[in-house]
């Protein structure tokens, strides 16, 4: 399994598109920089098994028919359609 | 070298001198009063200044998701439909010590498009976007472009992050659906049906060439369809959530298929219920996803005082999500909640929180009483309120985010005032609230301040502090001159002096009545003021009159593009009075067909947009079942005209006709000429200052310009206590506040002045040729509209007061007056009690609104030149508050020339 960057976990919170803070540790950490490992994976649509990708960052969800443009960078954790894949 | 229009005036002995009544000491001299804010607060606040304006797509997503889905369905319950999906989906964003929450979105600084409402940028930016989007990601993170550079804008894409609009940040992996979602409102936003249908108004070329040469600024139909008005918290505050959508419940079983006497629109009741009750849904499962979240937090963190913050946070979201708030703090939580839900519902810039210290007073008396809380911590609680406000982005054109509002958000805070029964309303709440504004000084909310004669002099004191620490706040309005006004205007809505009682500033200074309500909590009753105006951001925008003079002078011909603006009036001119005349007839021509205009872009956004969250707030829409585009609300009377450059054209004015018309000095075709040259010197552009005193001659130019534009500059100017300019100024009020009335809203209501330039004398001055006072091409105009012309009041204060009373403030919604102070000039008690008597002079004579920037010139030069040192210096600009790293440099310009007084 690859790396999460901190933007791709639960335990981030983000100040800006940039950057945020880490909750474990509270300190301000870049966005795109690589998380300490067993850092919790955070919901999103490329994280889902109805998520079906067309390029790097977009794509469609097929949780209700018909399938509705999406893009796999969306934060998913207030969707009640969204289904881990591992 | 060139030289510059103060050497020129020097050289030839004329004195413009932009200090008055003193010297300035010749160091650089900091403000008097500074406090600092508690430490979780300064904690807070840093996380703040380091973030950047950043957009998500989180709530356009699932709102056009749900929209699609439902296009059978009735326009309101659509709209509700989505908003309920948008607020559902919102990803809840809880920061380490922060004790209020709640965002825009999942950002510090977090905002949006709404591409329902524009996306013609998206549409027309969507390549260029994508190409940078595309580069991104191969830069590192060092290339961070430096925080404090422009503060928190974006103005450069960097790293994986795109600058939309050089303001916002956009992560690159979402510019794709960005740009999407604005594709699949193609021919469905407010702004492209409006256009269809705004051309079908005769006279749409004119409207077409008077937005091009920016005699007006923007249209608002689709760019802030709402704001500039006073929020109302009442209903949620004391029925809870699920009491209102008890009501509602009730409501749609009355109305279902009942008329009620209404053959029109009696019917829509039960559908407007019914969406108030969805949006409801949606907000609070928005509230229960930010608690479920700070109980997450709560859980895992090691730290047992951050942990129980977090446990009693999610314990107060968890109530106020359903019911009335228990205590002062949940109260405050509650209004937070509410300000952001309505400014996520729509474009809304100015959304104005009203008289706050009044409305949380119950909460306040009650746990102060009972010992729940200290003054300490409501103190810090205010504090914090500060940080959460100022980091509300509001996401519009660009023109708009920048030119008009240089990226401010007018989230004003009124206090003092009087209450129903017309006794002084200041309470111990507002002391707290003023002392917070001096110790978190941060741009929102921006304070106003209601002066009566009856207000407390110790808390008039306190607030010559806040105003000593260069906040810029509080503005003083003054209370008698808007009851005279709402009492004129809103007859025509039978207004009653109580409710003129319970008015409140809604943006810069744009006032508006309101009404009272009873707060029943414990068994006690309390009479709170709140909104229950339509917006004030709309009708006919900022109408720049040095630009129209310039086009009267020149047969309607724009001299910087050259275009055919207005039809060839092919008068010669001859005489003031038909100068005046021409004016007035370009005035009501650009007047006209902006009426029609903005009244189809408003129809189109009520029919398919309009508010709904915001109507369940607003008295009284839950009582009639009719929301905001059936007018549901008390008061509807609210569109207006807006001007700007009063002042640069009053003193243009005044120069024609004692130098042309009068004594003959000069013709019209000598001060043609030697403005269309800009008496020889370059464009402000090519010299890159707005400021009058940085303006260079040409090298070649040979000086035969001179003795007109010296003669020019030294004609009467207002704000001396000079009758020759001060005549100008009366004589237009009288006309201009009378003519508004023949312009009549959507809503058949008539319109009204406002006379506030927000940041437009910037953008608006620079597509302006040089005028008649001896102004420059492309420099800012005089700011406000009472404020004097950088360098020309040269009577002392007083006499500025006495030239903006000439006429009577009460026939308009406002009039606006900016004084730049040095701080030595008020040091101390004494000095103190000198700024509060200018203030009672102005108030006494008639003049409704008075401000000041405490401030040495000298820093704000160094602060130009080194914005990184000053990233939390604030100006006063206008009506606003705002920081000098993120104002537009024409306004930064215009703040450097101003006047500064040393002593009075």
């Amino acid at each position: 399994m690859t790396q999460l960057t901190f933007r791709d976990t639960r335990d981030y919170v983000a100040i800006d598109v940039d950057k945020g803070i880490d909750h474990r540790t509270g300190k301000l950490v870049h966005a795109d920089a690589e998380a300490p490992e067993g850092y919790e994976r955070l919901a999103k649509c490329k994280f889902c098994k109805h998520y079906q990708a067309e390029d790097a960052s977009n794509g469609c969800c097929t949780a209700a028919a018909p399938a509705f443009a999406a893009y796999g960078d969306m934060i998913a954790i207030t969707c009640e359609d969204f289904t881990a894949v591992h | 070298m060139a030289r510059t229009f103060k050497e020129v005036l020097s050289e030839a002995g004329i004195s413009m001198d932009f200090e008055a009544g003193g010297k300035a000491p010749a160091a650089l001299t900091d403000r008097e009063i500074q406090r600092e804010p508690h430490e979780r607060v300064k904690y807070l606040k840093e996380r703040y200044m380091e973030a950047l304006s950043s957009i998500n797509n989180e709530f356009p997503y699932w709102y056009t998701r749900e929209y699609m889905r439902n296009d059978l369905e009735l326009p309101v319950v659509r709209r509700a439909l989505a908003l309920k999906a948008a607020f559902s989906h919102l990803t809840p964003a809880i920061y380490p010590q922060e004790l209020l929450t709640m965002r825009k979105g999942p950002f510090v600084r977090g905002s949006f498009a709404m591409p329902w409402l524009t996306n013609s940028f998206f549409l027309a930016q969507g390549d260029a976007l994508y190409q940078a989007a595309m580069k991104s990601g191969s830069a590192s993170a060092g290339e961070h472009s430096k925080f404090g550079a422009g503060g928190g804008n974006v103005t450069q894409s960097f790293g994986n992050v795109v600058s939309v609009a050089g303001k916002f940040g956009v992560r690159q992996e979402e510019v794709g659906i960005l740009v999407k979602l604005a594709h699949m409102w193609q021919d469905k936003s407010v702004e492209q049906i409006s256009n269809r249908y705004e051309r079908m108004v005769p006279g749409y070329d004119i409207k077409e060439q008077v937005m091009r040469s920016l005699v007006c600024m923007f249209d608002s139909g689709f760019t802030l369809p709402q704001g500039r008005e006073v929020i109302n918290y009442y209903y949620p505050l004391e029925y809870g959530f699920d009491g209102i959508v008890r009501m509602c419940e009730e409501k749609m079983a009355e109305c279902a298929g009942d008329a009620g006497g209404d053959g029109m629109v009696g019917t829509n009741r039960l559908y407007n219920y019914y969406a108030v009750k969805l949006v409801i849904e949606g907000v609070q499962k928005w509230i229960e996803n930010y608690a479920a979240e700070a109980r997450r937090l709560s859980g895992v963190t090691p730290d047992k005082q951050q942990s129980a913050e977090y446990a009693a946070m999610a314990d107060r979201l968890q109530h106020i999500a359903h019911h009335q708030p228990r205590t002062f703090i949940e109260a405050l939580q509650m209004v937070e909640t509410l300000h952001i839900a309505v400014v996520n519902e729509d474009a809304i810039s100015g959304m104005s929180v009203g008289r706050l210290g009044q409305v949380l007073y119950p909460w306040f008396e009650q746990d102060i009483a009972a010992g729940r809380i200290t003054e300490d911590e409501v103190l810090e609680l205010l504090e914090q309120d500060r940080i959460l406000k100022t980091s509300i982005d509001p996401f519009a054109s660009t023109g708009v985010v920048g030119g008009v509002l240089s990226g401010n958000s007018f989230n004003t805070l009124s206090v003092g005032g009087v209450n129903r029964r017309g006794e002084s309303a200041v309470n111990r709440l507002e002391y707290l609230i003023l002392e917070a504004g001096v110790r978190n000084a941060m741009p929102q909310s921006t304070i106003a301040l209601h002066y009566d004669e009856r207000l407390p002099e110790d808390f008039l004191l306190l607030a010559m502090d806040v105003i000593k620490s260069g906040a810029g706040y509080p503005a003083f309005m003054n209370n008698d001159v808007a009851e005279q006004f709402f009492m004129q205007h809103y007859a025509c809505e039978n207004i009653t002096l109580e409710e003129a009682r319970a008015w409140s500033i809604g943006g810069c200074l744009e006032s508006q009545p309101g009404v009272w309500k009873t707060i029943h909590l414990n068994g006690k009753s309390y009479e709170v003021p709140g909104g229950a105006c339509q917006p004030t951001s709309v009708g006919i925008h900022f109408l720049a009159m040095p630009k129209i003079l310039e086009l009267t002078l020149f047969n309607g011909v724009d001299q910087r593009t050259k275009a055919q603006v207005y039809p060839p009036h092919n008068r010669k001119l001859e005489s003031y009075e038909e100068v005046w005349d021409q004016f007035k007839l370009y005035w009501q021509l650009s007047c006209k067909v902006l009426e029609l205009c903005n009244n189809l872009q408003h129809d189109i956004w009520r029919k398919n947009n309009m508010a709904v969250f915001n109507s369940m707030l607003k008295p009284g829409c839950l009582d009639s079942g009719h929301l905001i585009n059936e007018l549901g609300y008390r008061f509807n009377a609210t569109y207006n005209v807006e001007s700007c450059g009063t002042v640069t054209w009053v003193n243009s004015m005044a120069a024609l006709k004692k130098l042309v018309f009068e004594e003959k000095q000069f013709t019209l075709d000598e001060v043609r000429e030697a403005m269309s040259k800009n008496f020889g010197f370059k464009t402000a552009h090519e010299v890159n200052s707005f400021s009058i005193s940085d303006q260079q001659k040409r090298e070649d130019d040979d000086g035969r310009f001179n003795r007109l534009h010296f003669a020019l500059l030294q004609a009467p100017k207002y704000g001396n206590d000079d009758k020759a300019a001060d005549e100008v100024l009366l004589e237009w009020e009288n006309w201009f506040c009378d003519d508004c009335a023949n312009y009549q809203s959507l809503y058949a209501k008539p319109m009204y002045a406002c006379q506030i330039s927000v940041s437009t004398h910037g953008a608006q001055g620079s597509a302006t040729c040089a005028t008649p006072d001896g102004r420059l091409a492309g420099t800012t105009y005089a700011d406000a509209s009472m404020s004097a012309y950088p360098g020309t009041d040269r009577n002392g204060p007083f006499a500025l007061l006495s030239s903006a009373t000439v006429w009577d403030h009460s026939m308009s919604q406002n009039s606006q007056m900016n004084v730049k102070i040095h701080p030595t000039a008020i040091r101390g008690p004494e000095g103190s009690k000198k700024l509060l008597d200018l203030i009672r002079a102005y108030m006494r004579k008639g003049g409704f609104h008075i401000q000041f920037n405490v401030v040495d010139t000298k820093v704000l030069r160094d602060a130009q030149a080194h914005p990184e040192n000053y990233r939390d210096l604030m100006v006063r600009v206008a009506g606003f508050t705002q920081y000098w790293v993120e104002i537009g440099k024409s306004v930064q310009d215009e703040l450097i020339a101003r006047t500064e007084y040393e002593g009075f």
